[in-house]
């Protein structure tokens, strides 16, 4: 059984007016242990995808089975439950609390799963020796670098032991070689066997990663290799350039 | 065999829904503790927004506590007081006590209760136990050069003490002969010794009363502290003819007649029967007379009472408004300020219910601190009304109870919904929110 069924996945936003389609069809599995990149341009449907992956949204139609347990009909606190026990956020914006240490960023998923500060502490001081921010564990976010502030971030998701790591766009507020940093992070986190789904719209980094999914406009256009999807997507960006460049041209070219 | 098998497992089901049973209250518990930690981050955090509000809520809290304090310390020394009066004292006076109002007019133009009456009541009733005239007003009371203003100076007869209650500390009071003569014994409170006779012995001194009045001290009376706000030992008390002579006889006496025990309802038709007799009021005619007692007089001062006490009420509605307003204001600011964090919070498993705690323990924090704060505001204000004025201002413990009580209720309901807002928002939206 995969750890995640998703099973024709709509997601219709209602504007009043219209009816905004972001998710049309989504079909895939993917299976414990898994490294898996969502590619796709801004618009693409794929933080909406996230969120309903992320038990932070529903799907209008279809079913999203989540270690076996059909969540796409669960109540608003049943979700919050899932999130707890299944899954690791990791966001672009860090997403830390700001008058918090980074101890305390960390121990905060524990409070809602009813575990006592002693043991609490314990949990979240392996969680950042993990990150290899034992050194800074007083610190608050405002103290910190991005990198360091993003590794909090997923000390903080790997904190409950989630069966999936969720991560959205999370070197997309980092410079190039601290991003660097935190996806040799993830890769490394991948080999110890957790389960980890990327967003981003960087093919770069999707091509780093084992599998890859990539959408456009709601739809899945290529899963496969993360390299092959990469190179897919850059095919396709390529062509879109030329054929910007030979219309411009044209137009150019048709002055007298 | 068969049959155990089901049962230990039933056993195991509710042993393990016990454990759950417990792991939610725990998680309850340590959510609550988070609450209260963030609120307390929260206020700290931002001072001066907190201080305004919760010094709106004290003033509140102490501007009720003040009203409620005050007229428990009114109510207080008036039962005092009408204790001193005794339950089974009647008053024949012009005037029926606690009315206010409209009859003012019936009252005002009644014949005062003269010696005559007193005279009448005093000779044709046969069931009181004690029958004294009185009268007073207020006057300079002088010996030498030194001066005591506004004494209650009282003119009355022997019975007098019967009659009151009133005990003599030192010497004799007014006897049947001082007021058959006029004499110009006297009879002082303590404040009046202790003004004039710092260590001396007051008896067979000479005060004056007034202008003219040379009187002879007699008798002391021992302390008796304050009755309806006003001291009550700063007096002088001489023969009722003595006092008619000197201040005018067309003033009003008050007859009070002491009842024996049981029989007050037979003594009050004894006393109007009489009285209506000494008047020649014909049967048609209605009493130009009152015999009170001092139960109706609590009643016209209860009334007088929930009067300030719906005042009390109102005054404690308004201001708790006010002070909602104040706790509703700060926290959907503080809602809006936290919305991430909210979103965060949602997103790492907070249930609906964890974020409306923790909102409303903010509410609620702030608006104990403001119920503190107003407490000891308003004990302070009570000390110092009992320091400055003659109301003894009582901080009684319930008012105390009270007010952190309705301070925390009242942070609960005005910060309801603002952490519904909190509870509701979608963490999606939230998580966005710039």
């Amino acid at each position: 059984m995969a750890l995640i069924e998703l099973d024709h996945i709509v997601k219709t936003y209602d504007l009043g007016l219209s009816k905004v389609p972001a998710l049309r069809d989504i079909h895939f599995n993917i299976e414990r242990g898994e490294f898996v990149a969502i590619v796709g341009q801004s618009g693409s449907g794929k933080s909406t995808l996230m969120n309903i992956i992320g038990c932070l949204d529903v799907p209008t139609s279809g079913h999203y089975q989540l270690s076996g347990r059909d969540v796409s009909t669960l109540s608003d606190d049943e979700l919050a439950d899932v999130r707890n026990l299944e899954i690791g956020f990791v966001f672009q914006s860090f997403q830390l609390l700001p008058r918090a240490s980074a101890l305390e960023n960390v121990e905060l998923p524990l409070i809602y799963r009813g575990i006592g500060k002693k043991e609490r502490r314990e949990r979240a001081v392996e969680a950042l020796k993990l990150v290899t921010l034992e050194d800074r564990m007083e610190h608050r976010p405002a103290e910190l670098s991005g990198g360091q502030r993003q590794r909090v971030a997923i000390a903080r998701a790997l904190v409950t032991q989630p069966s999936l790591l969720l991560a959205d766009e999370p070197t997309g507020n980092l410079d190039s070689r601290t991003g660097e940093e935190i996806v040799g992070l993830f890769l490394e986190l991948h080999k110890k066997g957790n389960t980890i789904i990327l967003v981003t719209h960087e093919p770069k980094l999707a091509a780093r990663c084992p599998r890859a999914v990539r959408i456009v406009d709601g739809l899945v256009i290529a899963d496969g290799p993360g390299r092959q999807v990469a190179m897919a997507n850059a095919e396709a960006l390529g062509a879109e350039a030329l054929a910007t460049f030979l219309a411009a041209d044209k137009s150019q070219g048709a002055r007298p | 065999m068969s049959e155990a098998m089901p049962q230990a497992a039933g056993f195991r089901v509710r042993a393990s829904g016990q454990r759950r049973w417990l792991g939610k209250v725990r998680r309850i518990l340590l959510e609550l503790r988070d609450s209260i930690v963030q609120a307390a981050v929260s206020l700290v955090s931002h001072k001066l927004r907190a201080a305004l509000t919760i010094s709106g809520i004290a003033i509140g809290i102490m501007a009720v506590m003040i009203i409620f304090m005050v007229q428990a310390g009114i109510q207080a020394s008036m039962v005092k007081a009408l204790n001193t009066l005794g339950p089974n004292t009647l008053f024949v006076h012009k005037w029926k006590w606690g009315v206010n109002g409209n009859d003012w007019w019936k009252y005002k133009n009644r014949p005062q209760v003269s010696t005559l009456d007193w005279k009448a009541l005093q000779q044709n009733t046969t069931l009181p136990v004690a029958i004294a005239a009185m009268v007073n007003t207020p006057a300079v009371v002088s010996m030498g050069a030194r001066e005591v203003k506004n004494v209650d100076v009282r003119g009355t007869v022997d019975g007098y003490l019967d009659a009151t209650g009133w005990q003599i500390r030192r010497g004799r009071f007014i006897t049947a002969l001082d007021q058959e003569l006029g004499s110009d014994a006297c009879i002082i409170g303590a404040d009046i010794e202790d003004a004039f006779f710092k260590g001396q012995d007051p008896l067979g001194q000479q005060i004056r009363i007034g202008a003219s009045l040379r009187c002879s001290i007699v008798g002391i009376f021992g302390r008796k502290g304050t009755a309806f706000g006003n001291p009550q030992d700063l007096r002088v008390i001489i023969p009722l003819a003595t006092f008619m002579r000197t201040f005018g006889m067309k003033r009003g006496l008050v007859v009070a007649v002491v009842a024996p025990e049981g029989k007050v309802r037979e003594t009050e038709d004894e006393v109007t029967a009489v009285m209506r007799n000494a008047r020649h009021l014909s049967p048609d005619q209605d009493d130009n007379f009152s015999v009170n007692r001092q139960d109706k007089l609590l009643e016209g001062f209860n009334q007088t009472m929930m009067a300030t006490n719906i005042t009390g009420i109102l005054v404690g509605l308004i201001t708790a408004v006010v002070a909602g307003i104040g706790i509703m204001n700060i926290l959907l600011v503080s809602v809006k300020e936290r919305t991430r964090e909210i979103g965060i919070r949602r997103a790492l498993g907070a249930r609906r219910t964890t974020i409306l705690m923790q909102f409303l323990c903010e509410a609620i924090m702030v608006a104990i601190v403001g119920g503190f704060v107003g407490v000891v505001m308003g004990s302070g204000a009570a000390a110092l009304i009992d320091m400055i004025s003659p109301v003894a201002a009582a901080v009684d413990p319930r008012v105390v109870i009270g007010g952190l009580v309705g301070s925390a209720l009242l942070g609960a309901g005005f910060g309801l919904w603002p952490a519904m807002t909190a509870a509701f928002l979608q963490p999606i939206e939230a998580l966005r929110y710039e």
